[in-house]
């Protein structure tokens, strides 16, 4: 993970602030830096979205191909995530430097969208045993200044909700063999129900407090953190400790219970966000009829 | 990528014959729930230190069906000088899952989900062990999973820090994992891989999922907490706790099996 030299100093004078509900850029311990989302970034990708939260860049794409379903649940779907750790954000993940980090990162979304609820893998289905719509979610981190799972999160959710899937249609021919049709309006396309794609929030631990959204100054001075992925309904759909430390069970007890009110903040930002891509593809919409 | 010779592949894609069972036959499994075991009970835990006479500490735990090996080396001199922490040393996880412990064949390559293991694994055992009593200097731990009959992080983690202590590194606590399979109303703790599975149709319904946690026991502090699938906040809350009470289940046969490895190093004096 990109790291950053903090000296002694340094980690009590944040340390000092954070008890004081006061941190080095002047927020309190449960406020997020700026987000920015913004989506329909990349034209060749079927869903994209770029997130900026403070120094955070982070950019995912979507391809959706036809594969072949997986023979344990053959009337589904499936979704792969790869993360790309860029020699951009910082000269450490040049070469093979960001591997480790890129698997960690794809590890952990494989849990989070590890339920049945998050994304309805059955509307993937074309053909049960034979054709699936198979989801390519790519993430590339163009600059890291911290938090990069909840910035993550919330970009695939972003993208997800911009993904349009071209509705394909399957005809049978006399002799029993199955043909697979594409629409010929390029408007023609499904679109994913994002309501349960979870969002991340992660807490640092800082002394005896927490914050959220920790930059990497204050990530150099916490041990361990916990990662909460959760829903809009309140449902945790996956829990991971990072960090060398350990955690006092209290602690893990008041974080669970901060994070009702922690996610506020991204899930609001969230249905801001929902509501600009809604005008927006309500205005494309507006010009291709303009344009017809 | 060249064809490794040395070992026997199995064929480029392959099934696995259970999937071509009719779905009756899978559904209807005329198995006794958990073996006669209540929920909340943890299953016979078999812990022995001291198998791998080359390592410097070793440990095999069985618990069920689960068996786990566990060798430690070190410490030692690190092989690239540029890696070695000045202030502290650096502790090395490796778990792997045997090729034929799993229900699938698996790769002797070391998949995705087994350096996910190794991560887990390190993280949770990092609070544990006096990294800064060894600096410029190494740890490894290596972990082999022989069979896999579920809450195989849990286990391995207890394996792994029994193996520690056998190989006298400096820990402020030992590490006690363990597992919890939530399906609805129903907390099964320390689930056998079918229970860890879950049934495939009741997928869909809502509070399912898994918890893993370590725990040190003396020091009340958890190094380790893992879940996933789908919980409410109330009952994330609840697994942790039960959790925590089936770590203190365990640590009597673990701290029992220690004693008995540093008696027979050190045999008490005779009078």
């Amino acid at each position: 993970m990109a790291t950053v030299q903090v000296s002694e100093a340094e980690k009590v004078y944040i340390m000092h602030g954070v008890r004081d509900d006061l941190r080095v850029d002047g927020r309190g311990c449960e406020d997020y830096r700026h987000m920015e989302v913004e989506t329909d970034v990349v034209s060749n990708t079927d869903g994209s979205a770029k997130v900026s939260l403070g120094h955070t860049d982070v950019l995912v794409g979507i391809k959706a191909e036809i594969g072949k379903p997986k023979p344990a649940v053959p009337n589904e779907g499936y979704v792969e995530f790869f993360v790309d750790c860029s020699a951009n954000a910082t000269p450490e993940f040049e070469g093979r430097g960001g591997e480790e980090l890129g698997v960690e990162l794809s590890n952990t979304l494989y849990k989070v969208f590890n339920n049945r609820h998050s994304l309805d893998l059955r509307s993937l289905c074309i053909c049960p045993g034979e054709h699936c719509w198979v989801l390519y979610i790519d993430v590339l981190l163009l600059q890291c200044d911290g938090n990069l799972f909840d910035a993550m999160s919330v970009a695939i959710k972003a993208a997800l909700f911009n993904t349009r899937i071209p509705k394909v249609q399957v005809s049978e021919d006399e002799e029993g063999g199955k043909e697979i049709e594409l629409s010929d309006d390029p408007y023609d396309c499904m679109r994913l129900d994002v309501t349960n794609v979870p969002c991340i929030v992660t807490l640092s631990k800082i002394g005896h407090r927490h914050v959220v959204d920790a930059t990497l100054q204050e990530k150099a001075c916490s041990v361990a953190s916990l990662l909460i992925s959760i829903t809009h309904k309140g449902l945790v759909t996956c829990v991971r400790k990072l960090g060398v430390g350990s955690l006092d069970p209290d602690s893990i007890f008041e974080m669970t219970e901060v994070r009702n009110t922690g996610t506020e903040h991204p899930v609001q930002t969230h249905t801001r966000t929902h509501t600009h891509t809604h005008t927006y593809i309500y205005i494309s919409e507006h010009y291709s009829y303009f344009f017809i | 990528v060249p064809a490794d010779r040395k070992r026997v592949r199995g064929p480029e894609e392959s099934q696995c014959p259970l999937l071509f069972l009719p779905p009756a036959a899978q559904t209807a499994e005329p198995r006794e729930p958990r073996a006669g075991r209540g929920n909340g009970e943890v299953r016979p835990l078999f812990a022995r230190c001291g198998l791998v006479s080359q390592a410097k500490g070793s440990s095999y735990l069985e618990a069920g069906n689960t068996k786990i090996l566990c060798s430690v080396y070190g410490p030692r001199e690190p092989e690239r000088r540029d890696e070695a922490g000045v202030r502290s040393g650096r502790l090395l996880c490796d778990l792997r899952l045997a090729p034929f412990s799993c229900g699938k064949r698996g790769a002797w390559i070391q998949g995705s989900g087994e350096r996910d293991l190794s991560l887990a694994l390190s993280e949770s055992l990092h609070p544990a062990v006096c990294l800064h009593r060894y600096p410029r200097a190494q740890i490894e731990v290596n972990v082999m999973v022989l069979e896999n009959d579920g809450s195989v992080l849990a286990h391995a983690v207890t394996c792994a820090s029994m193996a520690l202590a056998d190989a006298g590194i400096e820990m402020y606590d030992v590490v006690l994992g363990s597992a919890l399979r939530q399906d609805g109303g129903a907390s099964l703790v320390d689930p056998d891989l079918a229970e860890e599975r879950g049934n495939w149709l009741a997928g869909y319904e809502e509070n399912r999922g898994g918890v893993t946690l370590s725990l040190l026991p003396n020091l009340n502090q958890v190094s380790g907490l893992h879940a996933d699938g789908e919980l409410r906040a109330d009952t994330l809350s609840a697994a942790v706790r039960t959790c925590m009470e089936s770590c203190h289940k365990l640590y009597p046969v673990v701290q029992q099996a220690i004693l008995r490895a540093v008696k027979r190093k050190a045999p008490p004096p005779e009078k």
